[in-house]
């Protein structure tokens, strides 16, 4: 239950999101909004598609499942690239977007997602497409396009808790290992069961890698600095407790382990598969909405 | 060519707020947008604490993180230091936003054009010819551009700017107690850089490595 | 600036006055296209802030035109009963229709009795308006004094203690440091140079100057705010416990130093005239005048004796005049002291003894008594020591020994209006180059200065308390106030009918005041006024319009306003106290009026007209700038409009050439002699710092309590607080203190806002958010933290007498944890004023309005509380 508003507050300090007073602005350590409010959200979903199409691509690869290719390719270019068109202000000047790679990490990404497209597109329509250098060329491209979200925000050096270490190897990790989930699932619905159980053994150790490098970004971040400290603070007593307990902790973590461990071995399930899949994609999109949400700038004095 | 920059005395200034107010007046804001403003803080401890106020704008960083940023190009540095934006290439990625240790943009969309300064009650004469005099451009972002616009016409006028008031940025215009300086980093013997020199100009957050056009003194 | 030229046929700067607070600064709009869209300051004109510069509140008064809630045509109350929270029924009507209803309610109040009816003097935004002028405007219906004033402006909060010591010891209304050649600068509740005010951003900009030159400026205050949190130090202390730090000091400086201005102190002060046993001065038996001892002659002189040397006049001895033993007062004065220690004062204010022993050798160190200055080739004693005051420490039931205090500080080292020291406002105006108008102070009985211009009644001579009182302020028993208390005390009735007191108001022709929340207890207020018919002048429907308004008149604000007036009569409480030019600013319309409204000065002459009163007004007009010449006078039966006699007044005043050329430019400046500046040698005068007169007073108010068996023990006023020394007592406020209600609260001016019709401007709405203080009640951190309260807590505020407010919490280091902070008048309901509405929590409510509350000298109202606070 939340306390009802006081009218005081409500006139004078009406709650504009960062949980700040005006007069906090930058005195105290402020969360940014851009990239998660409002509008902000399509940020959020977009980065989260296109890395995991990459995702599912990049593993794809590696049992060179053709639908898999053209799922992730879809996903990363269709929802993740029209969810962002749909971000920018305007539309029309997105294709100025490649005019900075040399400083630009979001001009670098556009690149890379066009060169994705298209060697992806001839990947995927070439029969010999599984040759061993379209894939190392494309396996990098699927992770400088898992990455691109998260480099991006780890370049800004004022929000400590992006551009903490472990944030890039957070988001790669995350990308592949949320990506192969999609490819087992869609080897449970194809019927290729033995896929999907040999699958397994590599989602295990994908999501206890994953929930290593999620403890290490806690760990790392908590200990950066105190700006980056209250951002993870606020994970485990602020506002965002509930979506980070229930959803990073609960749905992206624990409960994937309880079904892993029921799978063990390659005893896969279909219906345990898709279980598991919807919760790790809700606890990777609570992941990375708290990661966004409370991101914090460094007070300004 | 110059490269413009600014002293702020915090000694001088006592938070009256006119920066702020004149900068809004100057560019026409919609509410809740701010060029310019002030933090207030505190620091130390009863009974030997002290109230810090700090005059904020767009820092016009030698190495800009917004410039950085931007995929387009639509933000740049200009040949006299000031970091503008073209809004004709600015896509509304807000990269640039993002990026700034400063917090000094504001992505202008519809909700932010159809803020009015009496709710509820339509716009006035002023906000409807702000928005002839000085339109932005939706679905863009926009900041403080050091008042361009006056500096631009000043020197056609032959005026300089830091020292003939209609050359120089309207918050230092305003500022009844001389607080703000502005002028030439580049010329080592300008007015402003002797302030940096005899009272050890700051800039703000040098550890971004942004290389701020705005300095401190206390 | 990128725009379509075909679209803009206007594009131009008008000069004009700024309208937003006291200070009324020179500015400019720029006007596009007929619409108001900036105000700076004049960059040529020294009225302000540096070069350009305005400040925040003023750069926002564009606002006052463009708000939407601007009242359009008059306003009638269709429903009868008055009070908070009763809704008006507001019905438009004509002018014709309303004027019609106030002249014939004011006639026929008139055939009864002219005192039944009061005025404002001064609008809520201050310097928005003439200001002389509604006090004569009011004689001009008969009315007797300034007991019929209701209070517009800075409301009792401001002024009376501090003006009546400013106008008998500067001649002035207010008084600052002399920034330009000052080292070291006291400031007791005073934000001078950091705040709004008079001269406000003149102050500013000198200060500014000054402490990047690097002199010490050492605030004593509650909070490290706008005063204190800019000083080179902050020094915590207890709202109304000036007074013993003060004393403290200057019994350090007399009796411990013993580092007195003796020269300064036997010319320019009364200390040297010799009193009797009962400390009454002795007089001359024939010319009454007071006497002093000539060491050199060994004999007894009257004071304005010329022939002896400043040297030889007695501080000390014993004399006999007239076969009476008599001392000189400074005798009794410095033994005074001694009774007041560090030790003792730090007890009272809570400031460490070391501190209190530490500012006071400052101040003795710095005040280099014996040295001159030359400047522009004359010398002038040099004391660059300024002890200063306002508001904040004024504003007590001890008010008038608050600043008494303060200022003796400056008067041991001679630090009054000389360079370096503590001055006035110019005590004199010379006339503009080719004009008429020149207004210079005069010496009074006694050698006191008296004012050239001063609102409400001249501080000096005292006139005695006397009876019957003849209006609702009872000034006839209270000669000290400028303004009354009376009307505001919930004794008002009773205190009426003991002294006589037939002219029950009936009727309130206001300007934009809004005295029903701006003053204390809100009830009180309501039930005082709210049989009056009461009119209102005003821009929107305010809280006093909406309690109890019947007619509300439709007023221009500043920028639609031509008022020649502004300035040319306000030397004395906006000009510059430094060395620097004079200047006067006109009022110049800068776009057309809004709606209906009109200037309340054409409002004002023709309710005079139809009263059959303009040419008692006119005729005060002619006689206020001593016009003589027959082609300039207002004649009678002629009707002139307030810009039409301004034509008259400006040719008068600057001339036909200067006339022009101020109409032209807006303003004019022209050279100040400097002798004008640093004038305490220059007149030949002395301040009154033994306050002999309350002796006097204090037998003529002893005597009227007696003839009218008046109840001073049961209204609990302090008739001890009549005497000539300055003493401690402790403010009211203090006394009630107890376990339960064991906080003070105070209020301070906020830089952003005048009194409350700020709170309505957006602009100005959008940055006090963004301030940490200016919404919210400050509580220091430990003693929040022990209270178990944090930032952004809703509290109650309660005081003892059951009166309430709500707010939302803000934590402070700087600020004493023995009170909490409110700035001033926010708290606001009007229907009329929605940005203002319910923004800022309002202080004025908590004060509670018995008389006790109120200094018994000068009427100041008791600005701290006792209260209690929890949280909802």
């Amino acid at each position: 239950m939340t306390k009802e508003m006081h009218h005081h507050e409500k006139t004078m300090f009406p709650p504009d999101g960062t949980g700040l007073k005006p007069y906090e602005w930058m005195i105290k350590a402020t969360p940014q909004q851009q990239w998660i409010d409002s509008k902000g959200v399509y940020l959020w979903l977009a980065f989260f598609f296109s890395e995991i199409g990459a995702g599912l691509y990049f593993i794809s690869l590696f049992y060179s499942y053709r639908p898999g290719l053209v799922l992730g390719w879809l996903i990363t270019l269709v929802l993740g690239g029209v969810i962002h068109v749909l971000y920018l202000g305007n539309p029309f000047n997105a294709w100025r977007m490649i005019m900075k790679p040399q400083t630009s990490e979001l001009s670098r990404g556009i690149w890379v997602i066009f060169v994705f497209a298209a060697l992806g597109f001839l990947q995927i329509i070439t029969s010999g497409g599984f040759n061993v250098v379209f894939n190392v060329i494309m396996g990098i491209l699927c992770l400088l396009i898992i990455s691109h979200g998260f480099a991006t925000m780890n370049v800004i050096r004022a929000i400590p808790a992006w551009s903490s270490t472990m944030v890039l190897p957070l988001s790669v990790i995350s990308g592949v290992w949320v990506g192969s989930q999609l490819l087992q699932f869609m080897f449970a619905v194809s019927g290729a069961a033995a896929l999907a159980a040999s699958l397994e053994v590599w989602a295990e150790v994908l999501l206890l890698i994953y929930i290593g490098c999620v403890l290490l970004y806690l760990w790392g971040t908590y200990h950066a600095n105190e700006v980056a400290r209250e951002s993870i603070e606020n994970f485990f007593k602020g506002d965002m407790q509930k979506i980070f307990l229930g959803g990073v902790v609960g749905l992206g973590c624990v409960l994937p382990l309880l079904l892993s461990f029921i799978m063990w071995g390659g005893d896969t399930n279909g219906f345990l598969i898709f279980i598991r899949l919807v919760s790790v994609f809700a606890g990777d999109l609570a992941l990375r909405y708290v990661i966004m949400k409370r991101a914090y700038y460094t007070p300004l004095i | 060519m110059p490269r413009w920059g600014m002293v702020i005395d915090v000694k001088r200034c006592i938070g009256c707020w006119g920066c702020t107010i004149a900068c809004k007046e100057e560019h026409f804001l919609s509410p809740g947008v701010f060029f310019n403003r002030l933090l207030i803080g505190e620091k130390g401890k009863f009974p030997s604490s002290r109230k810090l106020i700090y005059p904020i704008l767009c820092n016009h960083c030698g190495e800009a993180a917004c410039v950085e940023a931007c995929p387009t190009g639509a933000t740049f540095v200009r040949e006299d230091g000031i970091v503008a934006i073209d809004p004709d290439k600015c896509v509304g990625c807000r990269a640039c936003l993002i990026s700034c240790p400063y917090q000094q943009r504001t992505y202008y969309d519809k909700s932010v054009k159809e803020r009015e300064y009496f709710p509820g009650q339509g716009k006035t004469e002023l906000e409807l010819i702000g928005e002839k005099l000085y339109p932005f451009k939706e679905g863009t972002v926009i900041k403080c551009n050091f008042c361009s616009e006056r500096i631009e016409d000043g020197l056609k006028k032959g005026l300089t700017p830091g020292v003939d008031e209609d050359a120089t940025p309207a918050c230092v215009t305003i500022c009844p107690v001389e607080a703000r300086v502005f002028g030439d980093l580049d010329d080592s013997n300008s007015r402003i850089n002797r302030m940096i020199m005899e009272f050890k100009g700051k800039q703000l957050r040098p550890e971004f490595g942004t290389e701020p056009a705005v300095y401190y003194i206390d | 600036m990128t725009y379509k030229t075909d679209e803009i046929w206007e594009d131009k700067w008008v000069n004009t006055t700024c309208g937003v607070c006291y200070c009324g600064c020179g500015a400019r709009v720029r006007v596009v296209n007929g619409v108001p869209v900036k105000i700076e300051g004049i960059e040529d004109s020294t009225m302000g802030g540096q070069g350009s510069g305005l400040c925040g509140k003023g750069t926002a008064g564009l606002m006052y035109y463009h708000d939407p809630n601007r009242i359009k045509k008059p306003l009638l109350r269709t429903n009868p009963e008055k009070g908070i929270g009763v809704d008006p029924k507001w019905k438009e009507i004509e002018w014709d229709e309303a004027l019609d209803i106030i002249t014939t309610k004011m006639k026929k109040i008139m055939e009864d009795d002219p005192n039944k009816i009061l005025f404002t003097n001064q609008t809520m935004r201050a310097s928005d308006g003439p200001h002389n002028h509604p006090y004569f405007y009011a004689q001009a219906f008969g009315v007797k004094n300034n007991g019929n004033f209701i209070i517009g402006g800075g409301s009792l909060h401001c002024g009376n203690a501090c003006h009546m010591l400013g106008g008998l010891i500067h001649g002035a209304w207010s008084i600052a440091p002399d920034w330009r050649y000052t080292k070291y600068v006291l400031k007791w509740g005073s934000s001078k140079g950091t705040g709004s005010g008079h001269s406000a951003m003149t102050n500013a900009r000198l200060r500014a100057d000054a402490v990047r030159r690097g002199i010490k400026e050492i605030v004593f205050d509650p909070m490290g705010n706008f005063a204190g949190g800019k000083a080179t130090e902050w020094v915590a202390i207890l709202p109304g416990t000036d007074t013993a730090v003060g004393l403290a000091i200057a019994n350090y400086i007399v009796n411990i130093r013993g580092e007195i201005d003796e020269l300064y102190l036997k010319a320019k002060t009364n200390f040297p005239y010799l009193i009797r046993e009962d400390g009454s001065y002795m007089r001359h038996k024939e010319s009454k005048k007071p006497l002093m001892y000539d060491t050199k002659a060994g004999k007894i002189i009257e004071y304005d004796d010329t022939s002896v040397a400043y040297e030889d006049i007695a501080l000390d001895g014993e004399y006999e005049y007239e076969g009476e033993k008599v001392i000189p007062c400074f005798i009794p004065f410095k033994e005074h002291l001694k009774q007041y220690t560090a030790e003792w004062a730090s007890e009272v204010s809570t400031v460490p003894v070391a501190k209190i022993l530490e500012v006071a050798k400052g101040w003795v160190d710095n005040s280099q008594i014996g040295s001159t200055i030359t400047i522009e080739g004359k010398t002038f004693p040099y004391r660059p020591v300024s002890s200063v005051t306002f508001r904040g420490s004024q504003g007590h039931s001890n008010g008038i020994h608050q600043v008494a205090a303060i200022d003796l500080m400056s008067q041991l080292v001679g630090a009054e209006d000389v360079p370096g020291g503590t001055l006035g406002w110019p005590a004199i105006r010379r006339a503009y180059p080719g004009g008429q108008y020149e207004q210079t102070c005069s010496v009074g009985t006694d050698g006191v200065i008296v004012p050239s211009v001063f609102y409400s009644h001249d501080p000096w001579p005292v006139h005695e308390p006397s009876l019957p009182a003849t209006n609702m302020g009872c000034v006839d028993v209270w000669t000290h106030c400028t303004l009354s208390h009376i009307p505001y005390v919930e004794e008002m009735e009773y205190i009426h009918e003991k002294f006589g007191m037939k002219s029950k108001p009936e009727m309130i022709f206001g300007i934009s005041a809004n005295f029903i929340i701006s003053q204390s207890d809100w009830d009180v207020a309501v039930r005082n006024f709210k049989d009056c018919f009461v009119v209102q002048n005003d821009l929107w429907v305010n809280e006093t319009d909406q309690a109890i308004g019947d007619i509300i008149l439709p007023d221009v604000s500043y920028l639609e306003k031509d008022c020649w007036s502004s300035e040319i009569d306000a030397f004395f409480f906006s000009g510059s106290p430094s060395y620097e030019d004079w200047y006067v600013h006109l009022q110049q319309p800068v776009a057309k009026p809004i709606g209906e409204s009109r200037f309340f000065m054409d409002v004002y002459i023709d309710v005079a007209h139809r009263c059959g009163v303009l040419d008692k007004f006119n005729a005060k007009l002619n006689d206020y700038y001593g016009i003589t010449d027959p082609e300039l006078q207002i004649k009678p039966g002629e009707y002139l409009n307030w810009k039409e006699i301004g034509e008259r007044v400006l040719t008068w005043v600057y001339g036909p050439e200067g006339k022009k050329k101020v109409e032209a430019d807006g303003y004019a400046t022209w050279h100040k002699p400097i002798e004008d500046v640093y004038w305490r040698w220059e007149i030949e005068s002395r301040c009154p710092v033994y306050m002999e007169y309350l002796i006097h007073d204090r037998r003529a108010m002893e005597r009227i309590f007696e003839e009218t068996d008046f109840d001073v023990k049961g209204l609990e006023f302090d008739l001890d607080q009549y005497t000539p020394l300055p003493s401690w007592f402790w403010p009211e406020s203090h006394k009630d203190l107890d376990n339960e209600f064991d906080l003070l609260a105070f209020s301070y001016r906020d830089i952003l806002h005048t009194n409350n019709t700020t709170f309505q401007n957006p602009y100005v709405d959008e940055v006090s958010k963004m301030c940490p203080y200016t919404f919210t009640i400050t509580l220091n951190s430990t003693m929040a933290e022990e209270r178990g309260l944090t930032d952004g807590d809703i509290i109650t505020i309660e005081t003892k007498h059951g009166v309430k407010e709500t707010g939302i919490v803000k934590l402070m280091e700087a600020q004493s944890p023995k009170v909490i902070g409110i700035a001033g008048q926010g708290g606001l309901w009007a229907d009329g004023r929605p940005i203002a509405k319910g923004k800022g929590a309002n202080f004025c409510k908590l004060l509670p309005s018995k008389l006790k509350y109120f200094d018994p000298v000068a009427g100041n109202m008791e600005t701290a509380v006792a209260v209690k606070i929890y949280k909802i």
